[in-house]
């Protein structure tokens, strides 16, 4: 049964490559095979997650020891698997354009099929070129979905993914140069292996490599300095696309920073670079989302400095920052999506929202749900998250990074406050109201769903984070399962 | 003034470079994992050409992944390339002339036997099917290049990197299914040097090979196709 956690990568990864081919037959075939195919692996880890409770390692082509390629899955891998196939449903692709052909439409499943696979590798794999090569084959799709964006004005998303495909392959270049360090040094890529020889790269090359990594796999994770692509992608982007890509994508490229983290650089100096860069982003991304003249802007920056508030999180040494970066990563997650969902309808300048309140009032009530709990109002889950965040920080005597954590907040209240105190606010003249598609209403209800859930039943879900934090940070019992022969 | 910018961080970036080169114990690398694949490769994978060996063998799920990179950059291209507007007959480039023709009509069987070739001695010399794959595109391609107005049947062409990429994914699943590992090398490792030996690798090679031909020759046939006007 275990073993049958490959599928989370394998089949959509085969229904992407037969996709064109059934498409050829029919396009309505095509269109709900893949869904289908993606609740049925949703299922499968569900159940996964249910009979082993016990954390397990599978060796691909059964190659044992560091010369092959290990999948990790402990409850951390199972939940993100769960993630993915979760969010990539609530936020497919169901809408098309009219002038579309069906071979456009059957690339962009497609694509959206193997942004699935590679995510679901990048949360399974122990090794840490494995993990460079699902990380490209995630940006390659991106670039694909993003340029098939909205093309008004003419050239927009594809302007948008040339640039992102810019920042992005430098990044990658980073990534492998960093990784190539790491060989050079250690002359292996297991990250268990790695793990055990950490001592090597205890010295400023080592150190090197952990800043090209940081830099290039914080691409996607909207890392402080190489983030610039962000806002003009998500607004050249399908609202649908830019939520999966601001929710799930960027956090899969922070699993990866903080496997190399916990496992393979305990040092003060990495951390205390996170932190730092973590700060900045915050600064920059909630500054920006301040200024910002339209709501999907807006939505990015935020997303930006939600993005800092992991990093700053995980910053913290041991459970502590493990479990506040996961609690603020989880909680980004759900909100940040649901948030672009809503904003579908509610495009350019911010003065045009006036009144909008009337005309759909669940998105705007949902709107302020989701406002209220990325401020941090409790009971909402964003509450017990700054909590965590800030609890740990302050075990830390981390002062200044508490001081802009809580002064952002600030500007986050300000900047939400004028969005929706303009939906509500009386319209003199009637603007031309356009309703909001009932998969994205659907959707949006769903995850408030999950986050009114989260919010009655804090003390459980707080526990198994607890649980699955303790999991995440035991360096012991990784580096044993995975070197260890047999599973 | 921002040319000058970009050459002060490209000299900053490459006195970097070589100052990190200077940390680094180049010459003298450390053979862990090298050590023990050239150690045990030949005899646990069976393929001669250790190069194989590691690409499909110890780390054939990472060739999977390229295998997708492509394909979603074939898609992603064609994504971005299509206008909807196919080229007319009108509007097409003119044949080539009598000699390109002929050499084109007359090198397509060879660079067909080549690239085969290429790719089912993947595991016995150096090469194989991303190699070999590239030279089939390329002979495929050829009859388009000499006569432009023709144009290539993207039915089958989708069909056959379809098929092929299902079925490396399928010798895999057989692999996780019989014997509880993905991508598990099957069948008897026979002979090294031989043709027939190494198990399942020639197979996925094989695989490997005709979906990077498949992929390449459609993406090059899409870019000669659509009216570049509306580009």
């Amino acid at each position: 049964m275990k073993e049958l956690i490959v599928l989370t990568f394998a089949v959509p990864l085969l229904m992407a490559f037969l996709l064109p081919t059934i498409s050829r037959v029919s396009f309505t075939l095509s269109k709900l095979i893949a869904p289908l195919v993606l609740l049925a692996l949703a299922i499968m880890v569900v159940c996964i997650w249910n009979f082993h409770t016990e954390t397990f390692v599978l060796h691909i082509g059964n190659f044992i020891g560091p010369q092959g390629i290990v999948f990790y899955v402990d409850r951390l891998a199972l939940l993100f698997a769960f993630a993915i196939f979760a969010m990539t449903l609530l936020m497919w692709p169901w809408y098309f354009e009219k002038d579309e052909s069906s071979d456009t439409r059957t690339r962009k499943l497609s694509l959206t099929l193997l942004l699935v696979a590679a995510s679901a590798g990048m949360s399974l794999s122990g090794d840490i070129f494995n993990l460079y090569v699902f990380y490209e084959l995630l940006a390659v799709a991106s670039y694909g979905l993003i340029a098939a964006g909205n093309k008004k004005p003419a050239g927009n998303s594809y302007a948008a993914a040339f640039r992102y495909l810019m920042i992005s392959a430098l990044g990658s270049v980073f990534a492998l140069l960093g990784i190539a360090l790491i060989y050079f040094q250690t002359g292996t890529l297991n990250l268990a292996h790695l793990s055990e020889m950490k001592e090597l790269l205890n010295n400023p090359a080592g150190l090197i490599a952990f800043v090209f990594i940081l830099l290039g796999f914080g691409v996607k994770a909207e890392l402080f300095p190489v983030n610039s692509w962000v806002p003009e992608a998500y607004m050249a982007s399908s609202k649908r696309v830019a939520g999966l890509l601001a929710g799930l994508v960027s956090k899969l490229a922070v699993l990866v920073i903080i496997k190399a983290l916990v496992l393979i650089y305990p040092q003060d100096e990495a951390r205390q670079l996170l932190l730092f860069l973590g700060i900045a982003g915050v600064i920059v991304g909630e500054f920006s989302a301040m200024k910002a003249q339209d709501m999907t802007r807006m939505l990015s920056w935020s997303s930006i400095a939600q993005l800092g508030l992991v990093f700053i999180a995980f910053s913290i040494p041991g459970k502590a920052g493990m479990l506040a970066g996961l609690a603020v990563a989880l909680h980004h997650l759900i909100s940040k999506p649901a948030m672009f969902l809503i904003a579908e309808r509610w495009g350019g300048s911010l003065q045009n929202l006036k009144g909008r309140a009337q005309s759909s009032p669940i998105m705007a009530a949902l709107l302020i749900l989701f406002a209220l709990s990325m401020v941090g109002i409790p009971p909402l889950p964003g509450f017990w998250v700054k909590f965590l965040l800030l609890s740990g920080l302050s075990a830390q005597q981390a002062w200044l990074a508490i001081a802009v954590v809580l002064i952002m907040t600030v500007v986050e209240t300000n900047y939400l406050y004028r969005v929706i105190s303009s939906l509500y606010s009386r319209d003199e003249q009637q603007s031309v109201t356009s309703r909001h598609r009932t998969a994205d209403t659907f959707s949006a209800l769903i995850l408030a769903g999950v986050l009114i859930f989260v919010s009655v039943q804090v003390q459980t879900v707080g526990q198994a984070l607890d649980e699955i934090a303790q999991d995440a940070v035991d360096v012991k019992s990784y580096i044993d399962l995975s070197l260890g022969g047999g599973s | 003034m921002h040319q000058f910018s970009s050459f002060l961080f490209l000299g900053g970036f490459l006195f970097f470079l070589s100052v990190l080169t200077g940390i680094l114990p180049l010459g003298d690398p450390p053979m862990i994992i090298g050590q023990a694949i050239q150690n045990h490769g030949v005899s646990e994978t069976g393929a001669a050409n250790l190069v194989t060996a590691v690409v499909l063998g110890y780390r054939g799920i990472d060739t999977l992944g390229e295998l997708s990179i492509l394909f979603a950059a074939a898609t992603a291209g064609g994504l971005v390339l299509a206008t909807g507007k196919k080229k007319t007959q009108a509007s097409a480039d003119e044949d080539a002339g009598f000699i390109v023709k002929t050499a084109a009509e007359l090198l397509f069987p060879l660079l067909v036997v080549a690239g085969l070739y290429i790719v089912i001695h993947g595991h016995l010399t150096p090469g194989g099917g991303f190699q070999g794959g590239v030279i089939l595109a390329a002979a495929f391609f050829l009859p388009l290049l000499a006569k432009p107005s023709t144009t290539m049947n993207h039915n089958t062409m989708s069909l056959v990197e379809g098929f092929s990429g299902a079925a490396f994914i399928g010798i895999g699943l057989i692999g996780l299914f019989n014997h509880g590992a993905f991508l598990q090398p099957l069948l008897s490792k026979g002979v090294v040097g031989e043709l027939f030996s190494a198990g399942t690798l020639p197979l996925l090679y094989l695989a490997v090979g005709l979906k990077v031909g498949a992929e390449l020759a459609g993406l090059l046939a899409n870019l000669n196709e659509e009216d570049d006007e509306n580009v």
